[in-house]
């Protein structure tokens, strides 16, 4: 299988705090993979430093065969066209409507006359379940489902190889988690789309993840099959999937 | 490869059109696609036949374009069909289709004419000021109910907001009158030194500077500085819903944040403008001294014998005025603000014009009335 995304002993520190200690993994296409750990193990970091947010100390990741901190300022915006980004609030512009948010990338990025951008933009609200009327809104007028929607939709607009998800279901219902869970799983599997995911969220572990990764500690103390992860020896694993025991039978 | 050729090609089998799609049909050839869909010849058939045998790529955007095009000439499920497809454009295809079920309208934002836009911009003050004066009121009912129970007023937050406003801004208003006296002084001088009127020099910049120009100098830079403050701090913190909080504990959002903010502006603004003052007469004994020969210890003579003491205190009584309202106007935008980051800023831009705008405006009420009254 072909490597897209590939971290190769990543080390981040913080004045001396040590976050990531050569932590290593790689992501095949076509795979829906969650990265998990306890809050504060750098979760959020790592996939920052997989897009070029933030600057590991040591190590390199390559995305896409590309050294991401090693390449030329033009090398990563082409590469940044390759993916897409879900931040945990969606980081919508407020100041745009939402079908303006999700015109942006088409408007920067491709020279698409504005007849043609319309429509996309419809259709791209209709990909992740929204109603086209909901294009005139401005993102402070939406819920919180709403603005994950609005913003997968801009993330999913230049056609990604791959998607990174932060959260995707913090701070849904768990109706809407659901849903929203049920939305990556169709695109990635309809789209082909390699999906990298953060989560705390046990139900989209359980339901859509074909493999998961676990930090802890700086490391990574597990890589696999969500089956094979809950079998791991690691209080911190134990505990995670023992908080919802009764129902990890049905699941699995 | 812009001719439809390159991305489509059209034959006819039996009673159907086939089109054989070609090439990568991917988001970055998607201008040349819509342009190769719309030169097709129009349909000589009922039926048409998809083929993706010759298909290389396809992505949502493009599979979405062909779809639009396909309704547009009035195909329908059962007139059109696929063949040939690898699966995943097929399983793609299924998804745009599904999806497609509602047809997108193009959303976009309205645009108001002229006129339009002035009368919304003209209610929109009105609404504005009309509630500023409902504000108002609500802040003195809470004021009074606190000189009911004097307990709840917030000493230690009042302090360190006047220090914020007050002692953090010495530097600034002094630097600033002090340097306006200077242009005053220098400038008036010049005039003055053609008649041999120097020592009028020290009336004037006086007069000027303590009934005009240090008041309004004070407020405009505590508009500016701590008017804005005021509304970005209650702004954030009712986009972060910390007002709710207060509320919800059982406290009212205006004496915990906007009576301790009023007082400490009310208080501070005069003492800003006495130390203006000073400044502002310190930069013409400068000019005095090195332009006009007016020693310090004759500049100061005459100071005594023609600023009138009334000067003095119009100009130190004028400052808990504009103090109040700059006071009102920003925490009252702070509070307006709604759920996103554009709304601080916005808020923020309006109590600095607002601010000023009102300071001037009651500078003039000031001087028209004082005349009135021949103070």
């Amino acid at each position: 299988m072909e490597r897209v995304l590939e971290a190769d002993s990543v080390v981040t520190r913080f004045g001396t705090e040590v976050i990531h200690d050569r932590v290593s993994f790689t992501v095949g296409r076509g795979e829906v993979v969650a990265l998990i750990g306890a809050s504060g193990t750098g979760k959020s970091v790592l996939l920052k430093e997989a897009i070029g947010l933030i600057q590991p100390s040591g190590g390199t990741i390559r995305l896409l065969g590309t050294d991401v901190w090693r390449s030329s300022a033009d090398e990563l915006n082409a590469l940044r066209r390759r993916f897409g980004m879900l931040f945990q609030d969606g980081a919508l512009f407020s100041s745009l409507t939402v079908a303006e948010n999700i015109a942006v990338p088409f408007r920067e990025n491709t020279d698409l006359p504005m007849d043609l951008i319309a429509p996309l933009v419809g259709f791209k609200l209709a990909l992740v379940g929204l109603a086209p009327d909901a294009g005139s809104k401005t993102p402070a007028e939406l819920s919180g489902g709403m603005r994950k929607r609005v913003a997968l939709a801009r993330a999913l607009a230049l056609e990604p190889e791959i998607l990174f998800l932060d959260e995707p279901t913090s701070g849904l219902d768990p109706v809407g988690a659901r849903a929203f869970d049920a939305l990556v799983r169709v695109l990635s599997e309809s789209l082909g789309l390699t999906v990298f995911i953060v989560t705390h969220d046990l139900d989209t572990l359980l339901s859509i993840i074909d493999r998961a990764i676990v930090l802890s500690r700086g490391k990574v103390i597990a890589d696999g099959p969500v089956s094979a992860v809950m079998q791991a020896d690691d209080p911190w694993i134990r505990d995670y999937f023992s908080a919802r025991a009764p129902l990890v039978p049905e699941a699995s | 490869m812009d001719s439809a050729a390159g991305w489509i090609e059209h034959e006819t089998e039996g009673d159907a059109s086939v089109l054989y799609l070609r090439g990568a049909w991917r988001l970055a050839n998607l201008g040349a696609i819509s342009r190769a869909l719309k030169s097709l010849p129009p349909a000589e058939h009922k039926r048409f036949v998809l083929d993706g045998s010759r298909l290389k790529e396809l992505d949502t955007s493009a599979g979405f374009i062909l779809y639009r095009h396909l309704v547009g000439i009035g195909c329908t499920e059962s007139t059109v069909s696929a063949r040939g497809f690898d699966p995943r454009h097929r399983k793609l295809l299924r998804l745009v289709h599904e999806r497609m079920t509602c047809p997108p309208s193009a959303a976009r934002s309205m645009h108001l004419g002229l006129v339009q836009r002035v009368g919304a911009a003209a209610l929109k003050l009105g609404r504005l000021l009309r509630t500023h004066s409902a504000f108002v009121g609500v802040v003195v009912l809470e004021a009074l109910g606190l000189l009911r129970r004097p307990g709840r007023f917030r000493a230690k937050e009042t302090v360190a907001q006047f220090e914020a406003v007050g002692l953090d801004a010495i530097p600034i208003v002094a630097l600033v009158t002090f340097l306006i006296g200077v242009v005053f002084a220098y400038l008036l001088g010049v005039q003055a030194q053609r008649y041999g009127a120097n020592i009028f020099v020290v009336d004037g910049v006086g007069l000027a500077m303590c009934r005009e120009l240090s008041p309004l100098l004070a407020a405009v830079i505590v508009a500016g500085r701590s008017g804005a403050a005021f509304t970005a701090q209650l702004g954030t913190m009712k986009v972060q819903e910390e007002i709710d909080a207060i509320s919800t504990l059982g406290l009212s959002p205006v004496q915990v944040l906007v009576i301790p903010r009023l007082a400490a502006i009310v208080v501070a603004l005069p003492v800003l403008v006495f130390v203006g003052d000073v400044a502002g007469v310190a930069g013409g004994m400068l000019v005095g001294a090195w332009q006009l020969d007016i020693g310090a210890a004759a500049f100061l003579d005459r100071l005594h014998a023609v600023l009138p003491m009334s000067a003095f205190v119009i100009g130190v009584a004028k400052a808990p005025v504009f103090g109040a309202f700059i006071a009102m106007i920003a925490c009252r935008m702070g509070l307006l603000v709604a759920r996103d980051a554009r709304s601080v800023g916005e808020s923020t831009t309006s109590t600095v014009v607002q601010s000023i705008v009102w300071v001037i405006v009651l500078d003039a009420i000031f001087a028209v009335a004082l005349q009135s009254l021949d103070l």
